[in-house]
């Protein structure tokens, strides 16, 4: 465990030393303080006098969730391609050639070694994102002196999406020692696959009239992360304090990243360098 | 004790759909002795490399097995004991050298304050002290070369595995660094060297071995490697005397005045050739086993293997 912490803390210092991590960092701060300034000079009472059952509760948290959610969600959407870019390189710099035999020849497993690049990519990721989140619901609680926790849940649940793709980044990464064919496959879930699976899978389930694409849009549903639900509804119901009914986007994920990375750590273990 | 042991250790990589394989190392049985420096020769594309990564668990065997310390290579926690500087080396540019030495110090189940004293003590061995806090992307081959010694010495480990380790210093540095290598050998520690500079190799490996396509050619101390079994050098007082020739299979050759090379088919010849020099009063001075360079050695060796492949 402790060799996984350091190579957990080395590659957060690697990432700290590209800029892109520094640059979503600079982003987030210039958010938050954007959020709190505009936030500073808003009228607050006229709005929620403004509302519908002004006295309810409820109504104001619903407001507030949205209100949280519609700052966060594209800043966690670029945070996320900005991350997947940036970690993308971690494992095939690391395999290199001089720099792979130095770490192989301390006695470290290939596993830690392996598990210390993917915590220390995912540790990278949250202290982002944490930082925007709690930016964000500090400033907007305080003003409204609307303290729901629920939110927060956000940060672990970008993380996860993150790590996700990240464990297929992991991977593909190990077999090609190559950052550019694991990065475009995290780019065409994310942005592609995902969103348009989840469509065919419910909403437009009902367009597809061959037997053969709807199974297989089912199994590619089943199999293929599902970035878009958890980047969407699940953020979304966390916020508002509602229950999630249905786990299966979760679950299924986090199959997924096992899957990666019990592939990864098995290639990773009997690869010669 | 042997530091390193191999049996029968082979590797064969293979292409893609396993079309062409290439044997990088063909069946070596190879024991270095514990405190001994042991250089490894051999051409480019000879296997030293790929010997090493075996031994480090880098790269897998196809066949055989190997011990280093006394221990099975595939236990990853024998390289506690370990140093290793490959060639070509990376650090990772961000960090600086004391940073570099850290890392791998952690790495290698060092704790913090040792790790700190020791820094500092091999980065001042090395002469790199001042540039401790200097990132490692602003550093000379030369001083990259320090660097990945004192890295390799970080653990203070028993066996060192050095991948030419005077790549790219200058005379006056190879001269450091090989007195630090004849100071940790004193320290009884073990050294695998491999290096293409045959003159180094000669000045300060107590064994050496010869490899060419996967083989071993010869192993053995420098001195066995470059004797010339049958050939000595005589050396005589009187420079104008002529010597007896054509005695009982005694070839001798004149190389310049009161000097001569002698090729004898056994000891017995030579000793009866001395007591004919005797009887002829000739005042013999000197008379020395002949040696070659390990270079000269070398070099035969491998064109002789060359040749044997042809056939």
């Amino acid at each position: 465990m402790k060799n996984v912490a350091i190579v957990s803390w080395y590659t957060l210092k690697e990432a700290m030393a590209r800029k892109v991590f520094i640059f979503f960092a600079a982003i987030s701060i210039l958010v938050v303080i954007f959020t709190a300034v505009i936030l500073g000079v808003t009228n607050t009472q006229s709005i929620m006098t403004g509302l519908p059952g002004k006295n309810n509760l409820p109504d104001i948290g619903f407001i507030i969730s949205r209100l949280e959610v519609m700052i966060i969600s594209p800043l966690a959407g670029l945070g996320l391609l900005l991350a997947i870019f940036a970690s993308s390189s971690f494992i095939p710099v690391m395999l290199e050639k001089g720099n792979i035999d130095l770490l192989l020849s301390k006695p470290v497993s290939r596993s830690q070694l392996l598990w210390g690049k993917y915590l220390g990519g995912i540790l990278v990721m949250f202290l982002n994102i944490a930082l925007l989140i709690i930016g964000v619901w500090l400033s907007i609680s305080i003003k409204f002196s609307y303290w729901s926790f629920t939110f927060l849940w956000g940060i672990l649940v970008i993380t996860f999406t993150f790590a996700v793709l990240y464990a297929l980044i992991v991977l593909f990464g190990v077999i090609t020692k190559s950052s550019m064919p694991g990065m475009m496959f995290a780019y065409l879930i994310f942005l592609i696959l995902s969103p348009l699976l989840k469509l065919a899978h419910y909403e437009m389930r009902i367009l597809i009239s061959n037997d053969f694409w709807k199974s297989a849009a089912d199994a590619a549903y089943y199999i293929l992360p599902k970035t878009s639900e958890l980047m969407g509804t699940i953020i979304l119901k966390l916020a508002s304090g509602e229950t999630i009914t249905d786990y299966q986007p979760v679950w299924s994920s986090f199959l997924f990243l096992t899957a990666m990375m019990g592939i990864g750590n098995y290639v990773f273990n009997k690869k010669d360098f | 004790m042997n530091a390193i042991e191999t049996n029968g250790l082979t590797k064969i990589y293979s292409s893609a759909f396993g079309k062409k394989q290439v044997q990088a190392l063909v069946d070596l049985q190879l024991s270095v002795p514990a405190g001994t420096i042991f250089g490894l020769l051999g051409p480019n594309g000879a296997g030293k490399t790929t010997l090493v990564k075996l031994l480090l668990a880098i790269t897998y065997p196809t066949f055989g097995n190997a011990t280093i310390l006394g221990e099975d290579i595939s236990s990853y926690k024998i390289k506690k004991r370990v140093g290793y500087l490959p060639e070509n080396h990376k650090y990772p540019p961000y960090l600086s050298g004391g940073e570099v030495l850290n890392f791998f110090g952690r790495l290698s189940g060092l704790d913090g304050k040792y790790i700190n004293k020791k820094i500092d003590a091999l980065l001042d061995t090395m002469k790199l002290l001042k540039w401790k806090k200097t990132k490692v992307k602003n550093y000379s081959k030369g001083m990259m070369q320090r660097l990945g010694l004192a890295q390799a010495l970080i653990n203070d480990p028993e066996l060192i595995f050095l991948d030419e380790p005077t790549d790219g210093v200058d005379p006056i540095g190879r001269k450091e660094i090989r007195d630090i290598l004849v100071e940790l050998k004193k320290q009884s520690k073990t050294i695998f060297l491999n290096s293409h500079l045959l003159s180094e190799v000669e000045l300060i490996t107590d064994r050496v071995g010869i490899l060419n396509k996967g083989k071993l050619l010869r192993e053995g101390t420098v001195q066995e490697l470059t004797e010339k079994k049958e050939e000595y050098l005589l050396r005589v007082e009187d420079e104008n005397k002529t010597l007896p020739e054509n005695f009982d299979g005694v070839l001798i050759t004149k190389i310049d005045s009161g000097r001569y090379s002698l090729k004898v088919p056994n000891a017995a010849a030579l000793n009866k050739y001395i007591d004919l020099l005797r009887e002829n009063q000739v005042i013999i001075n000197e008379i020395i086993k002949h040696k070659n360079s390990l270079e000269e050695m070398f070099i035969s060796l491998i064109n002789e293997s060359e040749k044997e492949n042809v056939k």
